[in-house]
């Protein structure tokens, strides 16, 4: 192929190349080290082998901020692709009323979650709208502390995160049932196929690759939470709804423990690295199944 | 037949009727920073719902006058930091994916991959060892590093795009330019990246409402005064005065709204359509 012309210098992805390796790959790198090592950031760095991930998975704070993680994530990518799917479906054909609702929808999604979580914060706050409208209605024996105890607030946290990412998932979903061709429900209807036959034979065997890009988009960005805790609840009350970021963070950046930080940073990376893989391979094999 | 038409009449009811009920629950929020945003603080908690008659501007005053927390300054941190940074992530990484695109063999793949794979860091993993290296490297954090640091974390996804979007295009273009006597830099910028301005849209909305809402990184990157570390930084004085809250929100949020609303269309493509290829 192409004696003749000559090929492209590496001169143009050089600029990206030399960014990325500089601030992004060497920073991994050093995590992986440092995650090897005791060390608080200034004095003496000490090597201390695998110490840090034996200490993590016996640390109950680390328990904790994993098990918070797994709750908010399981409840929320469950019920934005099952409820998102949903409500494509009710959106899919183009009319005005549905057009409106999916712009409104998707709003949440262009809004920065630290501002739409301070909007929230205003509304479920002991000081905050909610418990006022529960004391102006005569609803005092209601009001509640939804912030400050472990439950209600991951509660309160799995519905902001539903609210920010609903409509983005709805829009994932509303893309892929757009690649169904019309004539395939005529076919399913000419055969006597019910609405729910129609569902399982011809939409979901079709939407399998858009359902796998919207569940690993969900997974990925639910167990980074982040945002939504820190102006929520700020982990609090004490420890008791930390996620895995915010342990990191609160590690690295408030103890100084960079080692400790930085191991438990591995081991997210890791699983959400084979948990994109995972996902992947079992929905490519699904789709040739179905 | 009737029957058939009715039963259909009754589904829609019942179809517009849950799309209401999730409308309201989505539009809430937005509406009661809207309309709180223009009253006293002592009325929102006796009547949230209610609208602003007359309406107060003294909230608006407040987070304009702050010394501490200025909105006006926000926004120009923010402004800065989105413009510049996006231009850099296009530029630079348009390139590269040029070079992804037309570069066979080995090395080609190789570099393919090495790119690609930054797709799937979780970004919380570089903030401590980049925070050390910086500092090693006599870097200050300021908002021009801020910039740097927030291209490298865009750079795998915007090379993914334009790499895709190379690919699928024919070479025919090239090799006349080359055969007019162009050189590669030349046919890229006069003849490739006009080509490529649909794929650009889409890349410039992702970067660059990501710069506009980032919230760790300008954090954890120096505690660069962007609009939304300058909101979370300046609520903790008035924890409980929601006017003063809501009024930072609906500053930090009507622009990308009212960007939203005038293309739509873009956004939502803008932010799914790298899904959708992933």
């Amino acid at each position: 192929m192409g004696k003749k012309k000559k090929g492209i210098s590496f001169g143009f992805a050089l600029p990206a190349f030399v960014i990325y390796t500089g601030l992004l790959v060497i920073p991994i790198m050093m995590a992986f080290y440092f995650s090897l090592t005791k060390w608080n950031g200034f004095g003496k760095m000490e090597f201390v082998g695998i110490k840090n991930y034996v200490n993590a998975f016996r640390d109950s704070r680390i328990f904790h901020a994993v098990e918070n993680t797994l709750v908010i994530s399981i409840v929320t990518v469950g019920f934005v692709n099952v409820f998102g799917l949903f409500l494509a479906i009710q959106v899919n054909k183009l009319s005005l009323r549905n057009n409106f609702f999916r712009v409104i929808f998707f709003i949440p999604f262009v809004l920065s979650s630290v501002a739409v979580s301070f909007v929230w914060k205003s509304i479920l706050s002991y000081t905050g709208l909610l418990n006022g409208i529960l004391e102006a209605v005569g609803g005092s024996e209601w009001i509640g502390n939804w912030l400050g105890k472990r439950e209600s607030a991951i509660v309160c946290i799995i519905i902001v995160e539903i609210w920010r990412i609903l409509g983005y998932h709805m829009m994932l979903y509303l893309a892929a049932l757009q690649t169904v061709p019309e004539e395939l429900y005529e076919a399913c209807t000419v055969d006597g196929g019910n609405a729910w036959k129609k569902f399982r034979n011809v939409t979901l065997p079709l939407i399998i690759p858009g359902m796998s890009v919207s569940v690993l988009m969900s997974i990925i960005n639910e167990l980074r939470v982040y945002d939504t805790v820190k102006i929520l609840t700020d982990g609090g009350p004490g420890y008791d709804t930390e996620t895995i970021v915010y342990n990191i963070i609160a590690q690295g950046f408030t103890n100084n423990m960079v080692g400790y930080s930085s191991a438990i940073s591995v081991v997210l990376f890791i699983v959400i690295g084979s948990v994109s893989v995972f996902i992947m391979y079992a929905m490519r094999k699904k789709e040739v199944e179905m | 037949m009737r029957s058939f038409k009715r039963k259909r009449q009754a589904l829609d009811t019942l179809q517009t009727m849950i799309l209401l009920v999730v409308g309201i629950f989505i539009a809430l929020p937005i509406y009661l920073t809207v309309i709180n945003t223009f009253k006293p603080s002592n009325d929102i908690i006796g009547d949230p719902l209610g609208l602003p008659i007359p309406p107060v501007m003294d909230n608006i005053v407040v987070i304009i006058e702050n010394p501490y927390a200025n909105i006006v300054k926000m926004y120009g941190n923010t402004i800065f930091l989105m413009v510049t940074g996006t231009f850099f992530t296009i530029v630079i990484s348009a390139m590269a994916a040029y070079y992804l695109a037309r570069k066979k063999g080995r090395l080609g793949e190789f570099m393919k991959i090495y790119f690609l794979a930054g797709i799937m860091v979780p970004y919380v993993i570089v903030y401590l060892p980049l925070c050390i290296l910086l500092k090693k490297a006599g870097i200050p954090l300021n908002v021009f590093s801020l910039i740097l640091v927030m291209v490298s974390s865009s750079i795998s996804f915007s090379v993914f795009m334009y790499t895709n979007y190379i690919t699928t295009l024919p070479k025919e273009l090239e090799e006349s330019a080359a055969i007019d006597g162009a050189t590669k830099t030349q046919t890229f910028w006069k003849i490739l990246f006009p080509i490529l301005r649909p794929c650009t849209a889409a890349v410039m909305i992702f970067v660059g409402m990501g710069f506009w809402n980032d919230f760790q990184t300008p954090l954890l990157m120096g505690q660069i005064q962007t609009i939304t570390v300058g909101i979370y930084s300046a609520v903790g004085k008035y924890s409980a005065d929601w006017g003063i809250v809501f009024a930072y929100v609906f500053f930090a949020t009507v622009p990308v709204v009212i960007a939203y609303l005038c293309a739509q269309k873009s956004f939502v493509s803008g932010l799914t359509v790298g899904a959708i290829k992933g």
